[in-house]
């Protein structure tokens, strides 16, 4: 059990982490396979993203853009590290619930879009393969959520 | 229990403080509320007939926004395929064609259809200057009976 919530948190945080990157840096891979990045933060592909999903009220897309791959990041790395592990499998799991609704506002509103998932590194468009992937992605961090414990509360726990 | 959701809602805000912050001090920052989208300019839309003489002068491109699927199922005859989507992609192959001068015509389908503003915006931030977009372009063009044609890119 150990091993297995090991290499959940891993992949999962590791997806996190790589998403969160992608997003904030503007990694974009050139027809010929060269990888292009910001040097400085540079939302303005994924603002583009976000707002292209029509979610309203669209004058806060741009908030949304600005502060969601730095809460990825975060949580991410945490899952990673292994530090408020919990409460980062807390976090992953209500943001895969807002991905999930986002991508079945635009299957459900017919939008042609980008699905900005790890933000303009990947081309996919947002459809029902988006929507699976986010789903299992959805079940890790459940079950994290589930199965980790933090320390200290451990220790209350045993504590009499 | 309560601790992991304070730790939660901790991780949400230092995150969400962290990207403010990082967005503020970046270079490249952009507006903390979403500017609303601008209001067409006139001299920015081709009209119909500017758009026909150009076509029939054979001296202008016209670049269809649209997905490669909505252009293989009919576009202006003689565009080029450039998806807004994937401008990446697709402009590297085009660019060698284009001098800055080319007068250049966008269009995508239906009055809402933001494609080919937003790819006239592109090529000139890129210095394309010659650069209009014809609004409704696939319906106005083929509902006037002008030349269309069907399939991939050439």
């Amino acid at each position: 059990m150990k091993w297995i919530n090991l290499i959940l948190r891993l992949i999962l945080g590791g997806i996190f982490l790589a998403s969160a990157v992608a997003k904030i840096w503007n990694v974009q891979v050139n027809i010929d396979y060269r990888v292009q990045f910001s040097h400085v933060p540079d939302l303005a592909t994924f603002a583009q993203n976000v707002t292209n999903y029509h979610v309203p009220p669209r004058s806060l897309a741009n908030l949304v853009a600005i502060t969601l791959p730095w809460i990825e990041l975060l949580a991410g790395g945490l899952l990673v590290c292994g530090i408020w592990k919990r409460a980062s499998a807390v976090v992953i799991t209500a943001l895969m619930i807002v991905f999930l609704a986002a991508i079945g506002w635009a299957l459900a509103h017919g939008y042609d879009i980008r699905c900005g998932c790890f933000g303009t590194v990947d081309a996919r468009k947002v459809g029902v393969m988006a929507l699976a992937e986010d789903g299992l992605l959805l079940a890790m961090a459940v079950w994290l959520a589930w199965c980790l414990e933090d320390k200290p509360q451990q220790a209350t726990e045993t504590n009499p | 229990m309560r601790r992991t959701y304070q730790r939660a809602l901790a991780i949400v805000f230092v995150g969400a403080a962290l990207g403010l912050g990082a967005n503020a001090v970046s270079p490249r920052r952009i507006p903390f509320l979403t500017p609303p989208p601008e209001p067409p300019k006139a001299q920015d839309m081709a009209a119909l007939e500017d758009a026909e003489a150009l076509w029939k002068n054979g001296t202008g491109f016209f670049f269809d926004a649209r997905s490669p699927a909505d252009y293989a199922a009919g576009h202006i005859a003689g565009a080029i395929s450039l998806p807004m989507e994937e401008f990446d992609d697709h402009f590297s192959l085009i660019a060698p064609m284009l001098t800055p001068d080319a007068p250049i015509i966008a269009y995508c389908d239906g009055q809402e259809c933001d494609l080919s503003r937003r790819l006239m915006v592109r090529l000139r931030e890129l210095g394309y200057h010659n650069v209009r977009h014809l609004v409704n372009g696939w319906t106005a063009w083929h509902t006037a009976g002008l030349l269309t044609h069907t399939g991939g890119q050439p």
